[in-house]
């Protein structure tokens, strides 16, 4: 079992190495000096020559990579030279945001998923499963974007319960939470009829193994056996999909962040690529990436607490 | 006969349950709806982008100034109405009192913030001589022209010395980014920039209390500030990068003033939101289509006259600024020294000279490249374009560029593109001064910013001398002169300079320079 976690986290630091070092020989090899791109149009080529050389963009690409580990693994993320502050800095104020959104999501799409997907199995062939599955695959088909829009003009231009922009009041829980039912609803809604449909395949199997049928037999309660037993087993598909899950909304999340307006990872990547804003966008990256890497392998650990015969495997 | 057991949920039917949750939902909504709109007196600006820091030095143009503005002051200020000019805020006199020297007294009794004491004359020594100074290295040195110092004569009062004169001064050094006065104590303190989380100090009407970096910078009222006091306790300048997502914002009620699209502009003069006002300005950015003068297909002058007359300016103003702008005759807009009235070449398309002139050089169908920025508005006048320029038996090609990499395709230190390069069209930001439109397209910048790569020592010549000539009526004849220049050599087809729409709450009385951008620090309630 140990030795599993160990082969994992080796695995996770490799993926970390190389997608970083692959997204930074991508960034450099495109069009757009950045220093141009940064200082502006009154900059003269002196000062973009000293730029460059303050940014490390005149060495050898694979100098750079190297410089770039070397800083990162003292855990130096660099300086945002555009705005005169560490790049730690940019990030750790936009990263709660971008953690809030992704996690505000997937806690209510995964409840109301497995939920849906529980009752829809348990219901299989009746017209609430039907209901239930038509629901389900018609959120699964709604595209983000057009939900945030729509639901942006709905409940925050028409009716004015939630606002259309920013995060919150500093300091105030229920300012940031009400801040963000919209663009977690936005981004989370597809990820109902995903979830449910998964549960639903999977709980339909589980139901259908003999531990099930034996706590049938010995006459425990419907609903133990269906929520305490066979739910428990049936989500963990569901667990692996949430985790790989968190990259898909990463995505999302910078397209909800530009639609709301709200500060987070997404909006500072996004706004950094266009600015050629280097020392950001790996930084950036580089939290992105571990991020998604650290949720796929939480993911894999939950799912082994969760099935003993993964367990048992190591 | 059964009887039904007594049940403690009274019987309801499902319209009165409906009903009952709406009600509850309704209720539920209130108190949030009450406690998010109970914030006192105050407004909220959307911004387009975000400002970089707090140290003018450093400065990368209009949104750092919107901030400037409300946290800084200046010895005069643009002054807010239809028409461009000037008025005091921290000189209690300023005169030119010859062609190189500015005589002027500040205001006494006006104070820093956090007990940094008054504003005296050195202040504005301090402020003006650090961006000249090379060990600085501030991208906004070009802006204060020939300035070379400012001789203090008293606490409160002191001499700007010029080296040539500078027209200019008047229009951008002293109004515009290198005009904020900041406190040279504080700067010191600060180790010679102002690159703090929170300005050290400030003298404008509102002071930053809290950055929210992504999001907003939030204002509240300065009690230190030493002139009319500011009418709103609480200022959000919030950046919304999408002008869509700033016209729902508005919608909404979550800002208060904000600039829309051209595009929805008809739309809300039609059907006005209620408690709503829009205006529209005209704007002094400069959209032109430029060609490649050293291109080997644009080497014979008839070809790039060709192009020019193929390229429709009314038909892209229609398309891509829904009419609402108009065609423009050069880079220098009306109500500024140097508008030209007319362009050298009618705005509209004669396909049939076009045509003449390709013939005329020896070609009978012209495969030619337009690059535009992934912005609707140019990728919209390029399918215009496209379109259009068919009927003078030119095929065009359109590349859509993402800003990093169309910022610097005819630049000559980022690699060998600029070769390649055929057409652009592009949108320059303005002051109100012709010296800063025509300084991008000198030979010296050949490379740099003139992607034309065109070059005429008379232009040349013509913009120095313009810089330091002080008689308007002359300086006129010259700016107009140079743009004759410029349309006369091919290179350039002027579409528009644009229009700022912007839409606002009754509630308040916004204040805004003659092309729309705001000034903040004097906007009122109604």
């Amino acid at each position: 079992m140990l030795k599993y976690i160990a082969q994992r986290l080796a695995l996770a630091v490799c993926i970390v190495l190389v997608a970083t070092s692959a997204l930074y020989a991508v960034m450099v090899s495109l069009p757009g000096d950045p220093t141009t791109v940064l200082l502006g149009p009154r900059s003269t080529p002196e000062m973009r020559a000293d730029f460059r050389a303050q940014m490390g963009l005149d060495e050898p690409l694979p100098m750079q990579i190297v410089n770039l580990w070397g800083r990162l693994l003292s855990g130096d993320l660099g300086t945002d030279y555009a705005r005169n502050r560490s790049v730690a800095s940019a990030i750790s104020a936009a990263l709660p945001h971008t953690v809030a959104l992704v996690f505000g999501a997937i806690s209510w799409s995964a409840t109301l998923g497995i939920l849906l997907g529980a009752f829809s199995a348990d219901q299989r062939g009746g017209w609430l499963d039907r209901i239930t599955g038509v629901l389900s695959v018609g959120l699964l088909a709604a595209p983000s974007f057009v939900v945030a829009l729509y639901s942006l003009l709905i409940f925050g231009v028409t009716l004015r319960w939630f606002p259309t922009i920013g995060a919150g009041e500093t300091g105030s829980l229920g300012s940031r939470i009400w801040h963000l039912v919209l663009p977690s609803f936005a981004i989370g809604i597809s990820w109902v009829g995903y979830v449910a449909r998964i549960v639903r395949a999977s709980m339909l199997e589980t139901l259908g193994e003999s531990y099930i049928r034996t706590a049938r037999a010995f006459g425990l309660p419907r609903r133990v056996v269906i929520y305490n037993y066979a739910l428990r087993v049936a989500i963990l598909p569901a667990v692996q999909v949430l985790g790989v899950g968190i990259g898909g909304m990463l995505s999302s999340a910078v397209f909800a962040e530009i639609v709301f307006s709200r500060p987070g990872l997404g909006s500072l990547i996004y706004e950094s690529v266009s600015g050629r804003n280097y020392p950001v966008v790996m930084g950036a990256m580089f939290v992105a990436i571990a991020f998604f890497v650290a949720c796929t392998l939480i993911a894999d650990l939950v799912n082994i607490a969760l099935d003993p015969r993964q367990r048992n495997r190591g | 006969m059964t009887r039904k057991p007594a049940s403690l949920i009274p019987d309801l039917s499902r319209r009165q349950v409906l009903g009952g949750l709406a009600a509850l939902s309704a209720t539920s909504f209130g108190p949030v709806t009450a406690w998010a709109s109970a914030n006192g007196k105050q407004l909220n600006v959307r911004l387009y982008s975000e400002a970089d820091d707090f140290d003018p030095i450093d400065a990368s143009g209009l949104i750092d100034e919107m901030l400037y503005n409300c946290i800084y002051r200046k010895l005069i200020q643009f002054k807010p109405g239809d028409e461009w000019g000037h008025q005091l805020d921290l000189a209690e006199t300023i005169e030119q009192v010859d062609p190189l020297k500015i005589a002027f007294t500040i205001k006494t009794g006006q104070m820093w913030s956090n007990g940094f004491g008054e504003i005296t004359a050195e202040d504005v020594k301090f402020s003006m001589e650090r961006i000249i100074d090379p060990a600085m290295k501030s991208r906004n040195k070009a802006d204060l022209g020939p300035f070379t110092h400012v001789e203090v004569t008293g606490t409160h009062s002191g001499i700007i010395h010029l080296e040539k004169p500078f027209a200019p001064i008047w229009t951008i050094a002293l109004p515009y980014i290198t005009g904020n006065v900041v406190c040279k104590k504080a700067v010191e303190a600060a180790g010679g920039r102002i690159n703090t989380a929170m300005p050290p100090t400030v003298s404008g009407p509102y002071r930053v209390v809290e950055q929210r970096p992504g999001e907003r910078w939030v204002l509240e009222r300065n009690p230190d500030f030493g002139g009319t006091p500011a009418d709103f306790d609480r200022v959000d300048l919030i950046m919304i990068v999408d002008e869509s997502a700033a016209e729902i914002a508005k919608e909404a009620g979550d800002v208060n003033f904000t600039a829309i699209g051209p595009g929805s502009v008809a739309r809300v003069q039609a059907k006005p939101p209620a408690g709503t006002e829009l205006r529209v300005h005209p704007a002094l950015f400069y959209v032109w289509i430029g060609l490649n003068i050293e291109h080997p297909k644009f080497t014979d002058p008839r070809v790039r006259q060709a192009i020019q007359h193929a390229i429709d300016v009314p038909s892209i103003v229609e398309a891509s600024y829904y009419n609402v702008a108009e065609p423009s005759t050069g880079i220098i807009a009306p109500g500024l020294i140097g508008h030209r009235k007319a362009s050298l070449i009618p705005p509209q398309a004669d396909y049939a000279k076009a045509r003449a002139l390709l013939t005329e050089a020896g070609i009978d169908r012209l495969e030619i490249t337009l690059n535009v920025l992934n912005n609707v508005i140019f990728t919209t006048a390029a399918q215009v374009l496209q379109a259009t320029m068919v009927q003078a038996g030119i095929d065009l090609k359109i590349e859509v560029h993402e800003s990093g990499s169309f910022w610097t395709l005819g630049v000559a230190s980022d690699g060998d593109r600029w070769k390649t390069v055929e057409l652009v069209m592009k949108r320059f930001s303005m002051t109100p001064d012709p010296f800063y439109a025509t300084a991008w397209f000198t030979t010296a910048e050949i490379g740099n910013w003139n992607w034309e790569r065109f070059s005429n020592a008379e232009f040349d010549a013509l913009h120095e001398a313009a810089m330091i000539e002080t008689d308007s009526a002359k300086r006129d004849t010259m700016y107009q002169r140079m743009q004759d220049l410029m349309e006369e050599s091919g290179g350039y087809r002027f579409i528009t300079h644009g229009v700022t729409p912007n839409l606002y709450d009754t509630s308040i009385i916004p204040a805004t320079r003659p092309d729309g951008i705001p000034l903040v620090q004097y906007f009122r309630a109604a």
